[in-house]
């Protein structure tokens, strides 16, 4: 009797016929995971683009796994024939995360490039893209990535403008400017 | 003579466009050389912000993603979630998604109409139709409490169910809106300035489409039918009857008569959906929201919101919060590098003109 594969099974046979070392998943419906080591991912964007028709790519997204040290780089590019989205993930290590320049394949993974160069300091050798993008003369560490505390930062940069300190009693400051006294009922939502 | 060439920072406001950036143009006389786009003045982090907060609260800075269209974000996070955790939408709750989904659009192609007459110097479009998109805001304001931020979507399902006589308001909003369309295209498309101003102006081939992961309307105008609507439905667009706008062209004029054709769409989908609005649950209800834990996965959610495809890249590490949720909208292609590609040897008038057929939106951009 013939087997009868789904197309999400098919794709992960065909990318595993052409690479070694990939390990693909059939996640659910419409969407495939491929495991690849960072040498492997433009010939595995390239030939899903040319051979199997993805030729749509609707996302490049970095993810930061800290606890084990690295950064997750995920592609994920569409086929309006089949209607799958293929993930394909490689993880870089997060101490000298360099990864691979592909905005030859795309022309848009430059803006996802400059992006994820700036929030999570990952370098893509030969890149040529304007350095700044979001952020301006900024010296700390990339902002997006876990171990960047963001309340800290804002503490240490910033400072509260005089009477607009934080956990104050609106109610209770514009009653004592205006001279209105607050009525018993409301009191209770006072802070004090 | 050798003609000399200028630089102007154009920006950071542009006439119809939502939000803040500025292009950095060459100028040779009034034709672009060489255009740069600086983005930076609405960052706030959102993305980081997700990331401190538990999933229930995440849904509250979705909608800020985008002004013009704040439903799709939340849709998107919402499908992306959903894929990861495996929970089921009732059918009452599809198509209520459905039909704020499309409520948004409509009243995004208004603020649409007005950009695009408004940056050719046709004002009174303008003024006609974001009137008339407060009778849309005030339907919103009763179905969710607020007029422009809705956190109507939630994962698995909607917030809260329609009110009383909700369905007979659509209905009643939308014949006055399409009566009101017909009175903006009489205004805008039989417009000698409109019609010289849009047509072989600010043109996007098929190839260059491709090549750049152009979505939406301007794919559309490209004669490329894709939307996510028909290609992946989500919700309840699988059981609506409707069509997809494709012309040829790949200029502004191809791009408005797509969003000609699709904002009658939108009205004929919308009527539907109040038609056949099953009953049942609104919501599958999530367990107590603040220890509310997805297990570990990822997931690419998506939706086509007025601009184009709209899509979430959601991890879970199995805690209670998000460990990563990465918004992909359509400006963040269309607004960086494809706009300094298309503005080259274009007129400076028409730089605003361009960005709005573009649906460029920063905030969406920078996040």
């Amino acid at each position: 009797m013939e087997t009868s594969y789904t197309k999400e099974e098919i794709l992960a046979q065909q990318l595993q016929a052409a690479f070694e070392h990939l390990i693909t998943e059939v996640v659910r419906k419409d969407t495939v995971f491929a495991f690849a080591p960072k040498e492997q991912v433009s010939s595995i964007l390239l030939y899903a683009k040319e051979k199997l028709g993805y030729i749509s790519l609707s996302h490049l997204s970095c993810v930061d796994w800290l606890e084990s040290g690295e950064l997750e780089l995920v592609y994920i590019i569409w086929s309006p024939e089949t209607k799958v989205n293929l993930f394909v993930k490689t993880r870089i290590d997060r101490e000298n995360p360099v990864m691979e320049n592909t905005d030859m394949i795309w022309r848009q993974i430059n803006t996802y490039q400059r992006e994820i160069r700036e929030m999570f300091g990952v370098e893509f050798p030969g890149f040529i893209g304007e350095k700044e993008f979001i952020l301006e003369d900024w010296e700390d560490a990339p902002p997006m990535r876990r171990d960047f505390d963001t309340l800290e930062y804002v503490n240490d940069t910033f400072f509260e403008r005089e009477g607009r300190e934080d956990k104050q009693d609106v109610r209770e400051r514009i009653a004592n400017r205006s001279g209105e006294e607050i009525p018993d009922f409301a009191k209770k939502y006072s802070r004090e | 003579m050798r003609e000399k060439s200028t630089t102007l920072y154009l920006g950071p406001q542009h006439p119809g466009i939502t939000g803040n950036m500025m292009v950095k143009l060459q100028l040779e006389g009034d034709t672009i050389v060489k255009a740069t786009t600086h983005v930076g003045y609405l960052h706030r982090a959102f993305e980081k912000l997700i990331e401190r907060r538990n999933w229930m609260q995440s849904t509250t800075i979705l909608c800020r993603f985008c002004v013009p269209e704040p439903d799709p974000p939340e849709a998107a996070f919402a499908l992306a979630v959903e894929q990861i955790e495996g929970r089921e939408v009732p059918e009452r709750g599809q198509y209520l998604r459905s039909l704020v989904l499309e409520l948004a659009r409509l009243q995004s192609f208004m603020l649409w109409y007005a950009g695009q007459s408004g940056s050719a110097g046709l004002y009174t479009v303008g003024q006609w139709s974001v009137g008339d998109r407060n009778y849309v805001l005030d339907l919103f304001e009763e179905l969710t409490g607020g007029r422009i931020y809705h956190m109507y979507i939630w994962p698995g399902g909607v917030r809260r169910d329609i009110p009383e006589g909700f369905e007979d308001k659509v209905l009643r909003t939308m014949d006055y809106i399409e009566k009101r369309i017909d009175d903006y295209d009489r205004m805008m498309f039989d417009s000698a300035i409109f019609q010289k101003r849009a047509q072989g102006v600010g043109v996007i081939t098929k190839e260059k489409a491709m090549e750049w992961g152009v979505v939406g309307a301007p794919l559309r105008g490209c004669g490329i039918g894709h939307d996510v609507r028909k290609d992946n439905p989500y919700d309840a667009y699988d059981k609506l009857d409707f069509e997809m706008g494709i012309f040829e062209g790949g200029d502004v004029w191809a791009r408005a008569r797509v969003r000609q054709f699709e904002i009658r769409q939108t009205i004929s989908m919308i009527r539907q959906l109040i038609q056949n609005l099953p009953s049942g649950d609104y919501l599958n209800k999530m367990p107590n929201p603040m220890k509310w834990t997805i297990p570990a996965g990822s997931a690419y959610g998506k939706v086509e919101s007025v601009r184009g495809e709209f899509g979430f890249h959601v991890v879970s590490d199995g805690s209670d919060k998000p460990r990563r949720a990465h918004a992909r909208g359509p400006a963040y292609v269309h607004g960086v590098s494809l706009l300094e590609d298309v503005l080259v040897g274009e007129n400076l008038a028409d730089v605003s003109f361009i960005m709005n057929s573009l649906g460029v939106c920063p905030p969406e951009i920078e996040r």
